[in-house]
């Protein structure tokens, strides 16, 4: 009897350990308050998904975001892309204030990039997948390099964060502008001439 | 045998001590075992598995990264939490929090609840914090209490920049943690009372890369000067 239940604890704790293992990882996906989750309602804007603004003399009270611990010192904004639809561009004017975008998967960032990497004042980030990135060196002309940034991501689904600091509180008004001003779209074949061999180009 | 009896679920818990409630306890578990069929301890088993598992798995995934931690002095970096190989606890803590950590690329976060000596910061108290930073495009070092702020309480600085702070002459900086106002670079306390936190952000920084480059000369030290008023 006394080894049966001796079998019983021991099958019990190997069994936690199991369950203790399977939760840990199962947490990330099917958690439905991570980051990735809550920024999905971006997905439909051409601009980030405005998730701490800094508090402004206007506005003195930023409307509480889910963010955990943000710095108040830096404006936040998220895009939301599915690979499916096809590419992400996300396209940045470089000012005064240090702009910083990173690209996140489910496991984690895969990417980041600050305005030291712009070319000309302008900073475009293209996300792709293994196949798209192909298909966009194939395409690619020879006399005319692209200069962006080209990252082939690891899952379809992500997020760009875009971060800007304010670094004086005089700045912040024009960090949280910032973040809006870039732009976050989807590179549709049709829109990049001789993109689809099939297709007519659109001049 | 008698430990293992202990962890009977429902069974009284007993002390080493108390022979007469030990005893009491292994006879209900000898009971228990003597009625209980095969059933029972798959169901036992079953249970025991479930439970542990699932509160230890919270307990993990609850709070601060479990693994990964740097610690320099009483500052804290966790350099990978925000990196897609990042340890699968602290994938979990992030998803449960919502948190979207710096990435590798962007900059490095150190925070700090104690203070040199090892006290853990409280608001009541006055520290300062003084020293140098690593080497970074820009900082923000900045303070957060527990749980929401005080309704009423008037919004006062939550932190400093690289480029708002006052430096010595030799570039140096002191910031003046206090409830009460100071000279100087005075960061408000949170609150009253209860545990703080401080945050030591770092914008694209080359210790990123490789913290084996942090040591306490180049973190600024926070030493306690007082507490109450």
């Amino acid at each position: 009897m006394r080894i049966r239940f001796l079998y019983a604890t021991l099958c019990g704790l190997v069994l936690a350990g199991l369950v203790h293992i399977v939760t840990v990882l199962a947490i990330p996906l099917l958690s439905d308050t991570d980051a990735l989750s809550r920024a999905r309602g971006s997905e439909s804007l051409d601009h980030p998904q405005r998730l701490y603004a800094l508090s402004t003399a206007d506005d003195p009270a930023p409307a509480e975001g889910w963010l955990p611990t943000p710095d108040p010192a830096v404006a936040l904004g998220v895009c939301a892309y599915d690979l499916d639809d096809g590419p992400m561009r996300v396209s940045a004017r470089t000012g005064a204030q240090m702009l910083s975008l990173a690209a996140h998967g489910r496991r984690g960032a895969f990417y980041a990039v600050t305005d030291q990497a712009a070319v000309r004042g302008a900073l475009d980030l293209v996300i792709l997948t293994r196949s798209q990135y192909d298909e966009a060196l194939a395409n690619e002309d020879d006399n005319e390099p692209s200069r962006d940034v080209r990252i082939v991501a690891p899952e379809r689904q992500g997020f760009v964060t875009v971060r800007v600091i304010a670094a004086l509180p005089s700045q912040r008004a024009a960090a949280n502008e910032a973040v809006q001003a870039v732009s976050c779209t989807i590179d549709s074949p049709s829109e990049e001439p001789g993109k689809e061999p099939g297709k007519e180009p659109v001049k | 045998m008698t430990s293992l009896a202990e962890r009977q679920p429902g069974g009284p818990r007993a002390q080493a001590g108390a022979a007469g409630l030990g005893g009491r306890a292994a006879g209900a578990v000898r009971d228990f075992l003597r009625k209980t069929s095969r059933v029972g301890l798959v169901l036992y088993a079953l249970g025991l598995g479930a439970g542990l598992g699932l509160v230890s798995a919270d307990w993990a995934t609850r709070g601060r990264y479990p693994f990964g931690g740097v610690t320099v002095g009483p500052w804290t970096a966790w350099p990978r939490a925000g990196a897609a190989n990042a340890d699968p606890y602290a994938r979990a803590v992030n998803a449960r929090r919502g948190e979207i950590p710096l990435a590798v690329g962007e900059g490095l976060l150190l925070s700090a609840t104690t203070d040199d000596e090892g006290r853990a910061l409280e608001a009541g108290c006055s520290y300062s914090i003084a020293g140098h930073t690593p080497p970074a495009r820009a900082w923000t070092l900045t303070v957060t209490g527990r749980g929401a702020a005080e309704p009423g309480r008037p919004a006062l600085r939550g932190g400093f920049t690289s480029t708002e702070i006052l430096r010595e002459r030799d570039g140096r900086f002191v910031i003046a943690l206090a409830p009460g106002a100071r000279p100087g670079n005075w960061l408000p306390a949170p609150g009253t009372s209860g545990p703080i936190r401080l945050a030591l952000r770092l914008y694209d920084t080359p210790v990123a890369a490789g913290t084996g480059s942090l040591d306490r000369e180049t973190l600024p030290a926070i030493t306690r000067l007082g507490c109450g008023a």
